[in-house]
């Protein structure tokens, strides 16, 4: 699993730094920008000028200059270096002496009056990178001392050094960093962290000094990187606590340092380069005789005895393409989501978003479709440009390309699957749970057209069901492209479906017409005919309906008639005019019939016309069935019913005209007695009834359902009516005998005994005639007698009740009015104007007391001798 | 040299401690990726991050070798729960979490848990060969077969045979009893100078595991996030004034001291 993360790029060559000189080593390298500086086993300082040259095709290259050099004259490997930019210095380690020197001249600083420059004994320093003092013209540098057991911390001025802090370590240290108040070092048997404000410390982890060189490594803010046994590189933060997981190096590594999201690390002949967002290896460069590897400034610079090299990273951009190339999705996605806070936010987006989507097309191409969707998802992908691999897939119309640089390799779906049908079909599927699932979402936002087109195209194709819910809901199917493309896979009813939902209901009949037809094979929808029938049922364009309606009727008019029986109402649906309806179905005369019906007896409409239609139709129908020899009683009889029921219960159609039509047809004396019975020719219709059919029953059945909603009196009358037609002796004996000598009578008598009550006893007895045995009519008598009783005592009733409400009325009058009456010698006579000289008197209505005699002398003269004989006296 | 990006940091640390080939790395694995694949010795340490909810758990790995321990106690440092591992069918795995891992978790919090897990449980136990992820059932169920001849006994016969020898609990090739186990733990809360009665059970803490069937490895974790949550909140809490953020402040505050040059 290599990756090409980094490239090794010489900057300054052998010959420039020593010509044929063999014995000179380099010992200790510097870089400030621009600007390089290098120590040597023979005690000199070279001053480069290093210049980055990129060439016209992209590939960067050094041209080291070199400006100066200097002997620092102690004859001793100049073991470190380190340049203070802002002090214009470099710090030298050489010989146990740490001064300074002009970063420019070279020459060393002396020393101000002050103070010293220079520190003696000392085995290594370090310069603080994330220092606790303020001042920008001086810096903090950890020191350890060749005394025992101690590490110091200077300032470092332009000119002066000065020690503020020592601290006591319990070994011997032999490497240190240092980061804010924190030293990280390495003792000769493990390695601790040291707060050298407070004192505190944290031991790390064990590790034998003497065994391997230790490394201690500032990598971050309170972060160092420790060389650890068995060949780790262990991290470990200011508290103590490893936060990432180690990186396994070889057991002889001597530099390391971070380039992120990258652990360099050198040892005797490698470069070894790992991930610290999953600790892998990911790419070894061989370099020989390795003996320093720093960073400075982010840039990562490699020296063997000889030469200088820098380790030059590669765009981040292009080691992900890399990856992905060679399909290491995960470590991709990794690798860009690592660099995430070493890009600006919203370039990072964008990158992150490419990265998923080309991982996501990586695995689309491997059909591991669950981890494609979720990378296409989370990378926001223009569904568009999954859509464009397959052929033919987006409308001709869709103003998509596909985006540069190209997400993926593939040309098409085919050029994916080499052939494969397998594969391509497991392709289409995917997408079709894709869209599905899209559609509807935000990622469908501006391409809705091409996303349902590409569904229903692909619906298509594959025969799905789904196919027809797309149409029949909302959807954003392109027409002209949809059109051929359901043709060819023969789906003319969800094409029809499209075309209605386009509102072009024209053509969609039309297709479907011609599939019921046969002229065009499409199955998916059985009962096709049905459903047009109910399309055109609920069309709210006549035009269309008048149009197809006679294709529909003369297929099976009796469900072709729902167009018109089963129209909806409702405000979408205008309503047909039924008399139009009628003219229409003029030549259908069975579905003619059907509608009629419908509008008669379902709807119930009044109209005059309608049931007359419906009358002569059902007597047509009957006339016509009469004729036919030999008659179908069957179908005879149902359709005499019908007619004869319509003619009972309707009211509206035209008696006479019906009459007229069956006037000379004996057969239909029934129809033509509830004809007569509607044009109140009573007597007409119990004649046919009776003499002409001899149907008893039906003749009492006329007379209650002619008076059912009459009142007693012309009930009553009818049925007298009917006994008078019984008892009619006028007629010519022949009738009579025919009617077998008395079946007349017996039917009167029946009719009595059955329907007593509404007959008038009296008028009934008047009638009969003498020779009549009681015994015959006992059943219609007795009722008589007892409706008579029960007439007589009911009134009798009646009148108690009236007068004791009567009386009591009198009584509570009398109350009311019971007051004392006052008689008295000064209170005179009303009638003589005397006063009254006894008790007794006399009151008149009114209650005015008046003398007894002068009443009797009142009652003497007046016309009227009547009252006031029970008058009261009260006193 | 610009900054290393900080990670996401955890808020809550597990560590699994315990002698090399016990089947801690399997371990992690099944919990995080439901399979058992092939391993390698662990090399220093390996960590993963679980999103539980709203909180980030990190679970380290830790090598057993010999070589790695020294850097044990620093995994452990800030630790709120240790899974001490053994292999059930080595006796000898139980003798060093006590003789050398227990001083390891010296560096853990003062409030830290400890799970003593026995893993391998498919080679003693019948019911911990049943497979438990239904998905990964028959690749499993293949595993086995390919693997090792003495589970292919074992997995030749579902059921537990109703021997006298099992119902005592004591079937062949079993090393280490869940009492052993169970005794350790006591002695463990002896050694952090915990009371029995106010630490949580033996019974609750001692799991029998199997990276290789599956059998009781969710259990095992999601027992234990429970068991840390109270560790989690505190920690998320004291993050809002968290002492890095501290160092921050008072070093801007010295910064505006005039320096003393
Ligand atoms: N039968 C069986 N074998 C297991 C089980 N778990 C792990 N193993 C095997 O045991 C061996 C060691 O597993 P690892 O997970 O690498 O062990 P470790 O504890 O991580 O070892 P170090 O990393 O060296 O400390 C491997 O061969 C695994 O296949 C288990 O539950 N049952
Ligand atoms: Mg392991």
């Amino acid at each position: 699993m290599s990756v090409k993360a980094f490239e090794l790029v010489p900057a300054v060559e052998r010959d420039l730094l020593m010509g044929d000189k063999a014995r000179i080593n380099i010992e200790c390298i510097e870089c400030c920008g621009k600007h390089l500086y290098m120590g040597t086993n023979d005690c000199f300082i070279h001053h480069f000028l290093l210049d980055e040259v990129t060439s016209s095709k992209g590939k960067l290259t050094y041209s080291a200059q070199k400006l100066l050099h200097k002997y620092l004259g102690l004859k001793k490997p100049v073991a470190e270096l380190r340049a203070a930019s802002a002090l214009e210095r470099l710090i030298v380690l050489c010989d146990g002496i740490v001064f300074l020197v002009d970063m420019v001249t070279l020459e060393t600083v002396p020393s101000a009056a002050g103070g010293g420059a220079k520190i003696r004994g000392v085995t290594a320093f370090c310069v603080n990178e994330n220092p606790v003092n303020g001042d920008p013209f001086c810096v903090e540098m950890g020191v350890i001392s060749s005394k025992k057991r101690t590490v110091q911390i200077y300032m470092v001025y332009e000119d002066r050094v000065q020690l503020v802090k020592e601290v006591t370590t319990p070994e011997q240290p032999c490497a240190v960093s240092v980061d804010g108040y924190f030293l990280c070092l390495a003792l000769a048997t493990q390695y601790m962290i040291l707060n050298y404000n407070t004192g505190a410390s944290q031991d790390l982890f064990p590790y034998n000094s003497e065994d391997r060189r230790p490394i201690v490594k500032r990598i971050g803010r309170e972060e160092f990187l420790l060389a650890a046994p068995g060949g780790l590189g262990m991290f470990a933060n200011a508290e103590g606590v490893s936060q990432r997981a180690p990186v396994n190096w070889s057991e002889s590594v001597i530099g390391a340092a971070v380039s992120f999201p990258y652990v360099v690390a050198l040892d005797e002949s490698f470069i070894t380069i790992h991930s610290m967002l999953d600790q892998q290896l990911k790419q070894t460069l061989s370099f020989r005789d390795g003996h320093i590897l720093q960073d400075f400034e982010g840039k990562v610079i490699l020296a063997s005895t000889k030469a200088v090299y820098v380790l030059v990273p590669l765009p981040l951009e292009r080691q992900i393409q890399d990856l992905l190339a060679s399909h290491r999705v995960e470590e991709a996605l990794i690798l860009t989501e690592g660099a995430q806070q070493n890009i600006p936010k919203d370039k990072f987006q964008i990158l992150h978003k490419r990265i998923l989507q080309q991982a996501g097309f990586i695995q689309f191409g491997q059909l591991q479709f669950l981890e494609a969707k979720e990378h296409f998802r989370t990378g926001q992908l223009d569904v568009r440009e999954l859509i464009s691999l397959y052929p033919l897939l987006l409308p001709a119309s869709s103003s998509f390309t596909r985006c540069h640089p190209p997400l993926h390799e593939f040309a098409d779906l085919n050029h994916l699957a080499q052939g494969d049908q397998e594969k391509v079909l497991r392709c289409k599927k995917f997408l079709i749970s894709y869209l599905g699932e899209v559609r509807s979402t935000e990622v469908a936002n501006g391409c809705r057209e091409d996303v349902d087109t590409a569904l229903l195209k692909l619906y298509a194709e594959q025969n799905h069901d789904s196919l027809l819910d797309l149409l029949a809901s909302d959807n954003a199917c392109l027409l002209a492209d949809s059109v051929p493309w359901l043709e060819k896979y023969h789906k003319y009813f969800a094409l029809g479906l499209l075309y209605h939902y386009n509102s072009q209901d024209s053509a969609a009949l039309q297709l479907w017409i011609r599939v019921v037809d046969g002229d065009l094979q499409d199955s998916t929808r059985s009962g096709l005919y049905e459903y047009i029938v109910d399309f055109l049922c609920s069309c709210s364009n006549p035009d269309l309906v008048w149009k197809h309606a006679d294709w529909a009727l003369a297929k099976d008019p009796t469900i072709g008639v729902h167009i018109f029986t089963k129209r909806p109402v409702s405000k979408d649906v205008t309503e047909l005019n039924p008399e139009e309806a009628i003219t229409y179905l003029g030549k259908h005369s069975q579905a003619l019939l059907l509608f009629l019906e419908h509008l008669v007896l379902e709807r119930k409409i009044k109209k005059e016309k309608f049931h007359t239609h419906l009358a002569v139709l059902y007597l047509e129908r009957v006339l016509s069935l009469l004729s036919e020899a030999p008659a179908d009683e069957e179908h005879l009889s149902r359709a005499r019913e019908r007619l004869q029921a319509l003619l009972r219960e309707s009211n509206l159609y035209r008696a006479q005209f019906l009459l007229g039509k069956m006037e000379n047809c004996e057969q239909l004396l029934l129809e033509r007695a509830t004809l007569h019975g509607k044009l109140e020719e009573n007597g007409k219709a119990l004649h046919i009834l009776v003499h002409k059919l001899k149907d008893f029953s039906s003749a009492e059945a006329f007379c209650v359902w002619a008076s059912c909603c009459r009142d007693s009196a012309y009930q009553q009358q009818l049925f007298h009516l009917l006994l008078e037609v019984y008892l009619d002796r006028s007629l010519p004996a022949k009738s009579q005998a025919a009617a077998g000598g008395g079946e007349l009578e017996m039917a009167a008598v029946d009719l009595l005994n059955r329907h007593g009550e509404v007959f008038d006893a009296v008028r009934v007895l008047r009638m009969l005639p003498e020779g009549w045995s009681l015994q015959l009519l006992r059943p219609f008598l007795g009722r008589a007698v007892r409706a008579s009783m029960h007439a007589g005592r009911t009134a009798q009733i009646a009148v108690g009740l009236a007068q004791s409400e009567n009386l009591q009325l009198l009584h509570d009058r009398l109350k009311d009015r019971k007051k004392p009456i006052f008689v008295s010698e000064k209170k005179g006579c009303h009638l003589c104007h005397n006063t009254f000289s006894e008790p007794d008197v006399v009151c008149l209505p009114g209650g005015a007391p008046v003398h007894t005699h002068c009443v009797a002398q009142r009652v003497r003269d007046s016309p009227t001798k009547r009252q006031l004989t029970n008058s009261s006296n009260h006193t | 040299m610009p900054e290393v990006s900080k990670m996401k940091k955890p808020d809550v640390k597990l560590v699994l401690l315990g002698d090399m080939n016990v089947g801690k790395t399997s371990l992690l694995h099944r919990y995080t990726e439901r399979k058992f694949k092939d391993t390698v010795s662990t090399v220093g340490g390996a960590f993963f991050l679980k999103q539980w909810g709203p909180y980030n758990i990190s679970i380290w790995d830790t090598a057993g070798r010999e070589q790695f321990h020294g850097l044990g106690s620093m995994y452990c440092r800030g630790a709120a729960a240790v899974i001490l591992t053994y292999d059930v069918s080595n006796w000898q795995s139980l003798a060093e979490l006590e003789e050398r891992f227990l001083s390891l978790t010296d560096t853990a919090n003062h409030d830290c848990i400890y799970a003593l897990v026995g893993n391998k449980a498919d080679l003693t136990d019948p019911r911990a060969q049943l497979c438990q992820d239904s998905d990964e059932a028959s690749k499993d169920r293949m595993d086995c077969g390919e693997e090792r001849t003495e589970t292919q006994v074992l997995s030749a016969c579902p059921t537990p045979p109703a021997s006298p020898v099992s119902l005592s609990g004591i079937t062949p090739g079993k090393q280490v009893t869940p009492e052993d186990a169970m005794a350790l733990y006591g002695r463990i809360l002896r050694y952090k100078g915990l009371e029995e009665k106010s630490s949580l059970p033996a019974e609750k803490m001692c799991f029998e595991t199997s990276a290789k069937t599956g059998y009781n490895v969710d259990n095992l974790f999601e027992a234990l996030f429970d068991l840390v949550l109270p560790s989690i909140l505190r920690n998320t809490n004291e993050n809002q004034h968290s002492p890095t953020v501290d160092l921050e402040e008072c070093r801007g505050a010295k910064r505006g001291r005039p320096g003393c040059c």
